[in-house]
C-alpha cells in the first residue's frame, strides 16, 4: 500500500541530501516524523492528539466530538482520578483533582506527604472530552495513564524540586508542594533546541513560539490537518529528544502502560475500536514502542501492583498563574490561552460541551448533537501544505487592537502611571510597528505587551503592579477556582456549615471581618471557639484575631476575626484528607506534637493548654498531662526549665480556680519535677552551658511547688542538700545560690547586704558586680521576699559602680528585663514604687531606707511592754522552747523604764482636768 | 568640501571623517562604512521617513546576521542584550516620540545609541553631552558674536546645536546623561518633541526651523542618577524608556568583554592572547561580588562600582596594558588581580575591606579547590590589597 506522504518523504529526503553538510542522522529523522504521522493514521483506534493549554486543542476537540460521537473514550489521566470528575461540576474552573496521601506503605516516610495534581481548565480538549463523555449517555469514559502512586514508584530519587520563589504572588501557591501532572505536555525537551527555535521565530518564550506557529495555523484547520500536524510536532520532539534520559524511559513506560490498559479494556467490553477515541499528548501519539497499538497481539506491559499507601482524593482550586507557576510556563499565557478559547468558540459559533450546572461558565442552552457523520475517506497529505506555506494569520483585528489600547491606558492610570490617550495611539502605533518589524502581520497579544511597556513604562514603577503585569490582567487575567460545597471534603463543609451564623459570604476571595457578639448573640461562642481551633490549624493569615485572645481563665464577650477562607480552601481541604471534623485534627494535631520523638516536657504542656483551651476532653488532656510527666522525667537538660515553670504555674492556676482537686497527673508532675529538679540542681549550678536564668526558672519551681511537694510527700531535706551540694563559680550563679540560701533561712538577709556591700566595696572585684546583681535580678522569681532587696542592690549598684563598668553592663540588664518582662518589670517596678520618693520635692528630703534601717531597727525591736510582756517575762520557760526550736539565740531585755509606764500615762494622771472634762461630756 | 561657519547645510561626515587611522575611535559610521552600503545596497524593506535602512535591516546591523537570514556577508553582532530591547528601540524611533535608554553605568547604553544613529542617519555625531553646566543654547541655537557685530543677527551668524542641525537634516540627534542637565535645559527639548520646531525670535525672517521627517532624539540616563534632575512628567510623556539591564547572563558577558577587547587590541595594535581560563576568572569573580552586593545590607557593605560589563572591560584593558607595557608581554592572573583590585578599591576602608573579605573568604577557598589560574589571581590580588591598605 503505498503511503499518501511519500511525496512528502522524497521531499524531505530531498531537503537532508541538499543540507549533506548537516548531521548524519537528519535523513532519518527527517523520514522518520512521516513515518510517524503515517503509522498513526494505520492505528485501528483513532488517535487525538492533543496539547496542553491549547485552544487550538480544544476547538478541534469539539469539532471531532460532534462529528464522530464515539461511544469509548480513553484519556490520558491517572487512572485512579476517575471517580473525582464528576464533581467539576459543583466547582468553578480552574481546579485542580488531587490525590493525597500522609501515610505512606512502600514509600520513604520521610517524604509525607506524598501530593498529586492534575489541573483542569475550561480551554482545555480534556475538558472538553469529560464534558461530553460525562453528559452523553451511554459514552464511556476511560483512564488509562498510571495511577497516582506510581507517579511516586516511577519518580526518580534525583528528581527536581520545585523551587520556592520568594516572591510569588499569593496565587502562584495554589498548589502547594504537589507533584504536577498535564495532559498533552507537548515542548522540546532540550534546552538548545527551545532556545533555537525561539531564536529562529524572533519570540521571546515557547507559548509565543507555539501561538505563532502552531496554534493560529491550527486554530481552523479541519481535522485531518490537526491530526497530522500535531503528531509532526510531536514526533519531531520525540526523535530530538536525548536518548537515555529517565524522562523519555518513563514517558515509553506510560504508553506501554496506557496501550495495556486499553486493548484490556477492548477485550473486557469488546467495544468497536471504530466507536473508540484515545486522547493523548502528541507525544505520545507519535509512540513507536511496540507495546504501542490496539491489535491484541501487541505485547503486554506488566504492571507493578501499587504500594499499600492510602491515597485520598479531592478537588482543590487553581488558578491560571498557579498552573503558569507549577508548569514553568511564561506568565499569562494560560490565560491568554483562555481569552482565544473565548474568541474562537464565538467566532466560529460553536458549541462547547460543558458540565450541566457547571459554576461560572455561561448558561448553555442544552441541543442535542446532529447525527454523527460517517468518515471513511482516505488520507491525504496536509502537511506539505501546513511545511511549505508560510504561517497563516488572521488579518489585523483592529477593532481588538484598539479596545487593548484603550484599555491599558484606563487601567494604567488606574494603578498610578500618569497615561493618557496620547498613549492609547502610541501603543497602538508601536503595535503594529513591532509587528511588522517581527514579520507578522498583525500583532499578537505579546507585541501588544511589549509596545504598552515601551509606551507607558517610564523610569519607576508608581504602584503595586507594572504595565507587563498590567497586560496579563487585561488579556483575560488571572483566573481563579473555587471548588464548589457539594465537592468539598466533610470536614471543609462542616467548617462552612459551622460559620454560617456569623451570616457572611465566605466563598469570596477577599478578607472579611467578622464581628462576634458573644453576650449578645450566645450562638456565636460555637463560631468563637471553631475559629480558635481553624487559627491553631490553618497558615497565619487564614483567620486572624482582631480582638480578643484566647488564654486559660479567659472569656470574652466580643471578638472580631478578619477571615480569609475564601484564598486558603486548599488548606481547609487538605485539613479534610486528615480527619471527619476539625476536633478530630486537632487532636491528632497536639497528640503528634506530644509524641514527636524532639517533643519535651515544654511541648507537652503546650498540648495540655491547648486541649484545655480548644477541646473539653479531660481524657485527651490527661493522657498528655501523663506524656508531660513521662518526658520530664527523662529529660536530661535544663534548657526548657522557664517554659515548664511558666506553663505549669499557670495550668496550676486554672485548676485551682477551677476544679476542686488536682488532676493526678499535676500532682504527679510537681512531685516528679521536685524531685527532678533538685537532682539536677547541683549539676546545673556548675555547668558552663546551662544559663542563669534556667537555674533561676529550676529553684522557682523548688520554691514555688514546694509547699504543693510537701503536701504530696516530698521531702525538704532533698532540696536542702542539694542546695548544699552546689558550688558554683561564676558570679551571676553564686549570687543565685546565695538567694537560694536565704530562702532556705541559711543565710540570713543582714549578711547577705553585708556580703554585696564588701563587694561593692572592693576594688579588685567591683567588675564582677554587675554579674552578681544579674544574679539577683534572676533569684526574683524563685524568692519573692528578695525583693527589696534587690531594688536595694540594683539602687546601691547604680550610686556606687564607677562608669567603665557600669555602662558596659546596663544593655544586658535592659535586654534581660526586656526578654522577660512579664515575670520581671511589674515585680520590680512595684517595689521601686515603694521605695522611691513620688515626687520631684520629696527627694531632697529623702533618704534611702537602707541608710536610715539601723536606728529604726533598734526601735522596732523593742519588746512591747504592758500586761503580755509581763507574763512572758515572768514565765519565760515557753518562749525559750519556741525559740530554741526556732533556732533564733536572744536574750532577755530588761525593761527598765517600764515601771513608770509610758510618758502619756503620766502627764495624764499629773493633770486630770482633761480627761475628767472629756468624761463628763460623754456622759462617762 | 568648504562649508561657511555657521552653514545650515549638513554636514556630509563620510567625505568630512578624515582616514579611520587618524582617529583614536571612529565613530560607528565610520567605522562600519563597508557593513551599512553593503546593507543599504540589499535592503528591499519599507524605510520610514528619510532613514537609510529599514527597521529590520537596522535590527540586523546591532544584532548582527545568522546563517538563517540567508546573507552573502557575515554582519558581526555589535550589541549584547535582549532582542526585544533594540526592536522596541527601533520601533520607537520610527514613532512619533523620542527614545530614552536608563540603565546602570556601563550597560551599553551610549554605544547602543551610537549604533541605532549610525545605522538610521549614518551619522552619530550629532550629540549634546548633558551636564550640570549645559545650557539652552546648546540644544537650541547661540550666536557668532562677532559676526553679530559685524552683520548683525542673521541665520549666517547663528550657531545651531547639534540637535538643531538633526532637526534640518532630518536624523538622529543624541543627547547624552539627560539628567546631569538641570530641569529648564531638560524642559527646552519638551517644545522641540512636540512641536518639532524651533523658533528664532531675534530674527524677523525665516525664523523658525522646521524638523525634517526623520529627526528624532536618543536619550540617555543613568539609573544611579536618579534625583538628581528628575525628569518633569511633560518630557517624560514625549519619551518612551527603555531600561537597559545590567548583563547577568555569563556567556553574552563573556562575549560582550570579548568583542570589545579584541577591538582595543586591535586599535593598540598589541598581540597578546587573552586564556579563555583567565576570562573566567575575571567573569566568576565579577559575577561573585555582584552577589555579595545585592545581598548588602547597607552601602558600606557595597562595593562603589556597579560592576557593569564595562567595568569588567576596564579591568581587562588595564591588566592588558599594564602586561604590555611594564610586564612581560603575556597576560597574567596576578596582573588580572592587581587590575581589579585597582579599578575597583575607590573608597578607602569600605571597599578595601569588602575585597579583602572576597579575597580571603572566595578566592583562597576557590584557589584550594580548583587551583589553576586562581592560584595566580590570590596571590596578585593579597600584593595590590597590600599595597593599598
Amino acid at each position: 500500500m503505498t503511503s499518501p506522504f511519500a511525496g512528502l518523504r522524497a521531499q524531505l529526503l530531498g531537503a537532508a541530501e541538499a543540507l549533506a553538510t548537516g548531521p548524519a542522522a537528519l535523513p532519518e529523522i527527517l523520514s522518520g516524523i512521516v513515518d510517524d504521522v503515517d503509522h498513526m493514521f494505520r492505528e485501528p483506534l483513532e488517535i487525538f492528539p492533543v496539547c496542553h493549554h491549547s485552544p487550538a486543542s480544544a476547538l478541534a476537540m469539539v469539532r471531532r466530538l460532534r462529528e464522530k460521537q464515539p461511544k469509548v473514550i480513553y484519556l490520558e489521566l491517572c487512572e485512579d482520578l476517575g471517580p473525582l470528575l464528576t464533581e467539576l461540576r459543583n466547582c468553578r474552573l480552574p481546579v485542580a483533582l488531587q490525590a493525597f496521601a500522609s501515610e505512606l506503605e512502600g514509600f520513604a516516610k520521610e517524604e509525607a506527604p506524598l501530593s498529586v495534581i492534575a489541573p483542569i481548565t475550561e480551554a482545555s480538549a480534556e475538558y472538553q472530552a469529560i464534558a461530553y463523555a460525562l453528559e452523553t449517555p451511554g459514552v464511556e469514559l476511560v483512564l488509562v495513564d498510571r495511577s497516582t502512586d506510581h507517579v511516586f514508584q516511577w519518580q526518580s530519587a534525583e528528581a527536581p524540586v520545585p523551587e520556592d520563589d520568594a516572591d510569588a504572588e499569593p496565587e502562584d501557591d495554589l498548589h502547594g508542594d504537589a507533584v504536577g501532572v498535564e495532559i498533552g505536555d507537548l515542548r522540546p525537551r532540550f534546552a538548545e533546541l527551545e532556545e533555537h527555535l525561539l531564536h529562529h521565530g524572533r519570540v521571546r518564550h515557547w507559548s509565543e513560539w507555539w501561538d505563532q506557529y502552531v496554534e493560529q495555523p491550527l486554530a481552523h484547520a479541519d481535522h485531518d490537518t490537526y491530526r497530522q500536524v500535531m503528531v509532526l510536532i510531536g514526533s519531531l520532539f520525540r526523535r530530538l529528544t536525548p536518548a537515555g534520559t529517565r524522562r523519555l524511559a518513563t514517558d515509553e513506560d506510560r504508553e506501554r502502560y496506557m496501550w495495556t490498559r486499553i486493548r484490556e479494556h477492548l477485550a473486557a467490553g469488546g467495544a468497536d475500536r471504530a466507536e473508540c477515541l484515545y486522547i493523548c499528548g502528541a507525544f505520545h501519539a507519535a509512540s513507536r514502542v511496540p507495546e504501542a497499538g490496539s491489535e491484541p497481539s501487541a505485547p503486554d506491559f506488566e504492571i507493578t501492583p501499587r504500594t499499600a499507601t492510602t491515597w485520598l482524593y479531592g478537588l482543590i482550586p487553581s488558578s491560571h498563574s498557579a498552573i503558569e507557576a507549577q508548569f514553568g510556563l511564561a506568565p499569562g499565557s494560560v490565560s491568554i490561552a483562555a481569552a482565544t478559547w473565548q474568541k474562537s468558540i464565538t467566532r466560529s459559533r460553536l458549541t462547547p460541551f460543558a458540565l450541566e450546572g457547571q459554576k461560572g461558565g455561561k448558561k448553555r442552552v442544552r441541543k442535542s448533537l446532529p447525527a454523527p457523520v460517517t468518515g471513511g475517506e482516505p488520507v491525504v497529505d496536509q502537511l506539505t501544505g501546513y511545511l511549505t506555506g508560510p504561517a497563516a494569520l488572521g488579518g489585523l483585528d483592529e477593532e481588538e487592537l484598539r479596545g487593548w489600547c484603550v484599555d491599558i491606558v484606563r487601567l494604567a492610570r488606574r494603578n498610578g502611571y500618569l497615561a493618557s490617550t496620547a498613549d492609547a495611539i502610541a501603543v497602538f502605533e508601536t503595535s503594529i510597528l513591532l509587528a511588522g518589524m517581527r514579520g507578522r502581520a498583525r500583532p499578537t497579544p505579546y507585541d501588544f505587551q511589549d509596545a504598552a511597556v515601551t509606551c507607558i513604562e517610564k523610569d519607576a514603577v508608581p504602584g503595586r503592579r507594572d504595565v507587563s503585569r498590567l497586560c496579563e490582567i487585561l488579556l483575560g487575567g488571572d483566573r481563579i477556582g473555587q471548588v464548589g460545597y457539594a465537592a468539598l471534603p466533610p470536614l471543609a463543609r462542616e467548617v462552612y456549615d459551622r460559620l454560617a451564623p456569623l451570616g457572611l459570604n465566605l466563598e469570596y476571595r477577599t478578607i472579611q471581618r467578622a464581628l462576634l457578639d458573644i453576650a449578645a448573640r450566645p450562638e456565636l461562642a460555637a463560631c468563637s471557639q471553631l475559629l480558635w481551633m481553624l487559627r491553631y490549624l490553618l497558615p497565619d493569615n487564614a483567620v486572624r484575631p482582631i480582638m480578643g485572645s484566647r488564654r486559660l481563665g479567659e472569656k470574652h464577650i466580643q471578638e472580631s476575626w478578619d477571615l480569609d477562607l475564601g484564598r486558603h480552601q486548599r488548606t481547609i481541604i487538605e485539613l479534610g484528607y486528615e480527619g471527619v471534623t476539625v476536633e478530630q485534627v486537632l487532636e491528632q494535631r497536639l497528640r503528634r506534637a506530644a509524641w514527636d520523638p524532639k517533643a519535651t516536657a515544654a511541648t507537652a504542656l503546650k498540648a495540655v493548654e491547648h486541649s484545655l483551651l480548644f477541646l473539653s476532653s479531660p481524657r485527651l488532656t490527661d493522657e498528655l498531662g501523663g506524656r508531660a510527666v513521662e518526658l520530664l522525667a527523662a529529660e536530661r537538660g535544663v534548657d526548657e526549665a522557664p517554659a515548664v515553670l511558666r506553663r505549669i504555674r499557670r495550668l496550676l492556676a486554672h485548676y485551682r480556680s477551677t476544679t476542686p482537686a488536682l488532676p493526678a497527673w499535676c500532682e504527679r508532675f510537681v512531685t516528679a519535677g521536685y524531685a527532678h529538679y533538685c537532682t539536677l540542681l547541683p549539676t546545673a549550678f556548675v555547668e558552663e552551658e546551662t544559663g542563669v536564668r534556667q537555674v533561676g526558672a529550676m529553684l522557682g519551681f523548688l520554691f514555688s511547688m514546694e509547699s504543693l511537694a510537701l503536701s504530696l510527700g516530698c521531702d525538704r531535706t532533698q532540696l536542702e542538700l542539694a542546695v548544699r551540694q552546689c558550688h558554683p563559680e561564676s558570679a551571676a550563679k553564686i549570687a543565685l545560690l546565695w538567694a537560694a540560701r536565704h530562702q532556705l533561712g541559711v543565710l540570713p538577709l543582714a549578711e547577705l547586704r553585708e556580703r554585696v556591700d564588701e563587694l561593692l566595696g572592693n576594688p579588685l572585684v567591683v567588675p564582677a558586680v554587675p554579674q552578681y546583681v544579674s544574679g539577683f535580678v534572676q533569684a526574683l522569681e524563685a524568692v519573692p521576699r528578695l525583693v527589696p532587696f534587690v531594688v536595694e542592690t540594683l539602687s546601691k549598684a547604680f550610686a556606687r559602680l564607677p562608669d567603665p563598668v557600669l555602662l558596659p553592663w546596663l544593655p544586658v540588664l535592659i535586654t534581660t528585663l526586656k526578654s522577660q518582662a512579664a515575670e520581671l518589670v511589674p515585680v520590680l517596678t512595684r517595689e521601686a514604687g515603694r521605695t522611691f520618693p513620688g515626687s520631684l520635692a520629696a527627694l531632697d528630703t529623702w533618704t534611702a531606707p537602707w541608710t536610715a534601717r539601723p536606728k529604726s531597727a533598734v526601735a522596732t525591736s523593742r519588746p512591747s511592754s504592758g500586761a503580755a510582756g509581763v507574763l512572758l517575762a515572768e514565765h519565760p520557760a515557753t518562749t525559750e522552747a519556741v525559740a530554741a526550736l526556732l533556732r533564733c539565740a536572744g536574750e532577755w531585755s530588761v525593761a527598765g523604764g517600764d515601771a513608770e509606764g509610758p510618758a502619756p500615762v503620766g502627764l495624764l494622771t499629773e493633770h486630770p482636768e482633761t480627761a475628767e472634762a472629756v468624761a463628763a461630756l460623754i456622759g462617762g | 568640501m568648504f562649508s561657511s561657519p555657521g552653514s545650515v547645510s549638513l554636514p556630509d561626515h563620510v567625505e568630512e571623517n578624515p582616514p579611520m587611522s587618524d582617529m583614536l575611535r571612529a565613530p560607528a559610521e565610520a567605522k562600519y562604512a563597508d557593513e551599512l552600503d553593503w546593507l543599504e545596497s540589499i535592503d528591499d524593506g519599507p524605510k520610514p521617513f528619510s532613514w537609510r535602512l529599514s527597521p529590520k535591516m537596522v535590527r540586523l546591523f546591532i544584532l548582527g546576521s545568522e546563517r538563517a537570514d540567508g546573507l552573502d556577508r557575515e554582519i558581526a553582532q555589535k550589541w549584547f542584550g535582549d532582542r526585544s530591547f533594540v526592536e522596541r528601540a527601533v520601533v520607537t524611533l520610527a514613532s512619533d516620540r523620542g527614545l530614552l535608554l536608563i540603565g546602570d553605568p556601563g550597560t551599553g547604553k551610549s554605544w547602543l545609541a551610537e549604533l541605532l544613529a549610525a545605522a538610521i542617519s549614518r551619522n552619530s555625531t550629532l550629540v549634546v553631552q548633558g551636564t550640570a553646566g549645559t545650557t539652552e543654547d546648546h540644544i537650541k541655537y547661540s550666536w557668532n558674536v562677532s559676526m553679530v557685530i559685524a552683520k548683525g543677527q542673521s541665520r549666517a551668524s547663528m550657531i545651531p546645536s547639534p540637535i538643531m542641525t538633526a532637526m534640518e537634516g532630518g536624523v538622529i540627534g543624541r543627547f547624552e546623561e539627560l539628567t546631569r542637565s538641570t530641569s529648564d535645559v531638560q524642559d527646552a527639548l519638551i517644545s522641540i518633541l512636540s512641536e518639532k520646531y524651533v523658533s528664532i525670535p531675534e530674527l524677523d525672517e525665516d525664523n523658525i526651523v522646521f524638523a525634517k521627517p526623520g529627526f528624532s532624539i536618543i536619550a540617555t540616563a543613568n539609573s544611579r542618577d536618579r534625583g538628581v534632575n528628575d525628569l518633569s512628567s511633560a518630557l517624560k510623556r514625549r519619551f518612551n524608556f527603555i531600561r537597559i539591564p545590567v548583563v547577568t547572563n555569563r556567556k553574552s558577558e563573556a562575549e560582550i568583554v570579548r568583542f570589545r577587547t579584541e577591538e582595543l587590541l586591535r586599535r593598540h595594535n598589541i598581540e597578546l592572547e587573552v586564556p579563555p581560563s583567565l576570562l573566567d576568572v575575571l567573569l566568576q569573580s565579577f559575577a561573585d561580588l555582584r552577589a555579595a552586593s545585592a545581598a548588602a545590607t547597607s552601602d558600606d557593605e557595597r562595593l562603589e562600582s556597579a560592576l557593569s560589563t564595562a567595568e569588567q572591560i576596564g579591568v581587562l584593558e588595564d591588566a592588558i596594558l599594564h602586561s604590555t607595557f611594564f610586564g612581560s608581554r603575556e597576560l597574567t592572573a596576578e596582573a588580572l588581580a592587581g587590575s581589579l583590585v585597582g579599578s575597583l578599591a575607590r573608597r578607602s576602608p569600605e571597599d578595601l575591606a569588602i575585597l579583602n573579605k572576597y579575597w580571603h573568604g572566595v578566592v583562597e577557598p576557590r584557589s584550594q579547590d580548583d587551583g589553576g589560574e586562581w592560584n595566580g589571581f590570590l596571590e596578585g590580588g593579597r600584593q595590590a590589597i597590600a599595597t593599598l591598605s
